[in-house]
């Protein structure tokens, strides 16, 4: 609906052009040809999110999205590193590791599946406690029981 | 929109190559961030009580679909599993030992315990293989069709000898 209002407006060349700032995004809203002209210019009435203007200029969700991947590596690192030297510091960072990846999967999940306001936080809520418990499950295991890295050994060995 | 760019494209529009910029002469700072607009997207439709066209109850299932479903798929159930074990940890009286000999005492058949390995081991082999494969997609590699399809066929693969070689171990 803007774009149409823009389209009306360039129509009737009422549009102030605005200034340009530095932009992290660029919504083209409208394109525009000047028929007079021998040579064909496109101008585009853009949507720039500058820094100093935009609602939410953070770069939190970039900087999750980069931890999930380092993350996933990490955990793809311990995987063999855990079959060669198993011992405590490696059930402990494997119960760390496991839980938080999990748990940002699942949050995907809950981003793509649950909508609405009340109902995020309510799955949200759930899904932290879910991985608090989980990760206190796991090292208590750690800690008064044999270990991840030595549970594993010994299903295996059945 | 669509029609603005429709029209445009009939009337010819040819650019010469210095000429070929856009011209940042009207520009507006963005009022919302994508996360806002999700929500109001999903607030206005709900409100307005709109239904949902079918997707995937009529779409032709292909490999590449099924193979992201079934990553998201082994990712819930592996970490509802994982999630299971520390519960049970927390809640269950005895310790580990205890329940491998509760079920070393059932006496399963070799077969069974070999498919039981089989059955564990299977997703964490996909989950991780396929992992990779998303991994190599997020640095930008593998989008081609094909590519895709060899890709997946190679984690299908990998899946299948590793867990049968953790299921004879």
């Amino acid at each position: 609906m803007a774009a149409l209002l823009r389209i009306r407006s360039i129509c009737h060349k009422g549009v102030k052009p605005l200034f340009l700032r530095s932009s992290l995004f660029l919504r083209p809203v409208v394109a525009q040809k000047k028929d007079q002209d021998h040579v064909l210019l496109l101008t585009a009435d853009i949507h720039a999110s500058p820094s100093r203007y935009a609602v939410t200029s953070s770069k939190a969700a970039s900087r999750h999205w980069t931890g999930e991947r380092l993350l996933s590596i990490i955990l793809l690192g311990m995987l063999p590193t855990a079959y060669m030297f198993p011992g405590p510091i490696m059930d402990c960072s494997l119960a760390a590791a496991l839980t938080l990846h999990g748990h940002w999967g699942l949050g995907q999940v809950v981003t793509d599946y649950v909508h609405g306001d009340f109902k995020v936080k309510v799955a949200r809520g759930g899904l932290l406690a879910l991985s608090a418990v989980t990760f206190a499950g796991l090292c208590y295991f750690n800690y008064h029981d044999v270990g991840i890295c030595k549970a594993v050994a010994m299903l295996w060995s059945m | 929109m669509a029609l603005l760019l429709r029209s445009l494209a009939r009337q010819g529009l040819s650019v010469t190559r210095a000429q070929s910029c856009v011209l940042y002469r009207h520009v507006v700072p963005m009022g919302t961030s994508a996360k806002e607009e999700m929500n109001r997207f999903w607030a206005k439709n709900t409100r307005l009580n709109r239904p949902v066209s079918p997707h995937f109850t009529i779409y032709r299932w292909s490999i590449p679909m099924m193979m992201s479903i079934s990553h998201r798929g082994t990712g819930m159930a592996l970490s509802t599993g994982i999630s299971l074990f520390a519960v049970g940890a927390l809640v269950l009286p005895g310790d580990y030992a205890h329940y491998l000999e509760l079920i070393r005492s059932l006496s399963l058949g070799t077969p069974i315990i070999a498919g039981a390995k089989f059955a564990l081991a299977f997703p964490v082999a996909y989950h991780t293989f396929n992992g990779i494969r998303h991994l190599l997609w997020d640095v930008g590699k593998g989008f081609k069709i094909p590519e895709v399809y060899r890709s997946g066929y190679a984690v299908l693969l990998l899946s299948l000898l590793s867990s049968v070689a953790l299921a004879a171990l």
